[in-house]
């Protein structure tokens, strides 16, 4: 199993949802995925934040993230918040490859050693907290949390490929995407998001 | 501070339209925290780390709601990378309300403050992100509502820094 087989999986069943990916998945979500609730932000240890707070704000909508092991480790305080405020509409995939592959020589993170993100989940208070480390696995508990209530956390074990070194970057800067994001949610929440007229 | 100036404080927020914060506590200025729970048009939300703060009510923001995050001054520091990379990259408006610990009018300033408290305006500057330093209760309304015309304005994180009387 690798992050394009569970992308491609979990790409029919995004709809409306909103979807913020770090910078490890965002390649090839990008590449797969063209919906306006995209907002990939280019960096490191935010997306589960930005993507709690999208949770908080619009509790009516389903939110997904889409973060890595590094990115997880370098913004670890966030399970603890996760667990505690426990958004019901918020669903995690850490897609755990237990290697910085992006720094280019692979050094191994510490998943590859004795941390494991979904227990430290766990005992962050996120019951519904797994990892899963086959594709039938991915697809059933992906399936289940996108269509069922309560927050969801689901870690998989993914082996490192290579492919987002040598991928054509996308020409859509990031603030370009904020505003493309920003606009998807007030068609289809019919409020305006930013305030301030010219 | 005092309850009246916490009250003050917390009304000019509702004012201004604010109606999400995320926080973690600090010593000047936690008496308005209760007073942000009990008002129930707020959002509160407590967090481990500045640096989710910012994060979370970055994506609040995102998604239609006037966010502020409440920190100690030190806690800038801590933020500042998901200040930079969310925040100040994308552009997001949100309004810090950041105790100025360690500042020449903190009433309660001490070693443990002041190394960085001289550092945070320079902190402020180097992230591009507008402040105003306020030491009192004249014009706190004003003052606020001028904040958040302008990060909606720019579409920034903008500073609000406490000293002086709310450090009491």
């Amino acid at each position: 199993m690798n992050r394009r087989t569970c992308l491609e999986a979990l790409l029919p069943h995004v709809t409306d949802q909103l979807v913020v990916a770090s910078v490890s998945g965002q390649w090839i979500w990008g590449q797969l995925s063209k919906h306006d609730g995209n907002l990939l932000l280019g960096s490191m240890g935010n997306a589960l934040g930005v993507g709690m707070g999208m949770a908080l704000g619009l509790p009516h909508r389903k939110v997904i993230v889409i973060e890595s092991d590094g990115s997880v480790l370098l913004s670890l305080f966030n399970l603890p918040t996760l667990g505690t405020l426990n958004p019901k509409n918020l669903v995690v995939f850490v897609f755990d490859n237990e290697a910085y592959s992006g720094s280019r020589i692979s050094r191994p993170s510490a998943t590859a050693a004795k941390t494991d993100i979904a227990a430290i989940a766990r005992d962050s208070g996120i019951s519904r907290a797994m990892t899963v480390r086959d594709i039938d696995a991915f697809n059933r508990e992906m399936s289940s949390a996108i269509k069922g209530p309560g927050l969801g956390f689901i870690v998989a074990k993914v082996e490192e490929t290579f492919e987002h070194r040598n991928a054509e970057r996308s020409d859509v800067d990031l603030v370009e995407n904020k505003y493309r994001f920003v606009r998807y949610v007030e068609r289809t929440e019919g409020k305006p998001i930013f305030l301030g007229r010219g | 501070m005092d309850q009246d100036l916490a009250k003050k404080t917390v009304e000019q927020l509702w004012r201004a339209g604010i109606n999400f914060v995320t926080y973690l506590p600090e010593t000047r200025l936690s008496s308005i925290l209760p007073l942000l729970e009990a008002e129930k048009s707020f959002r509160l939300v407590p967090v481990a780390s500045e640096a989710e703060a910012i994060t979370i009510a970055s994506g609040a923001s995102l998604v239609g709601k006037q966010s502020a995050c409440y920190m100690e001054g030190t806690g800038l520091f801590v933020c500042s990378y998901n200040l930079l990379t969310v925040s100040v990259r994308l552009g997001i408006p949100l309004l810090l309300l950041i105790s100025y610990v360690g500042s020449f009018a903190d009433q309660r300033n001490s070693f443990r403050f002041a190394p960085t408290g001289i550092r945070t305006e320079e902190q402020l500057k180097t992230l591009n992100i507008e402040y105003q330093v306020i030491t009192d209760s004249a014009d706190l309304g004003q003052r606020i509502h001028d904040a958040v015309r302008m990060m909606h304005a720019l579409k920034q994180p903008v500073a609000l820094l406490f000293t002086g009387d709310f450090t009491l």
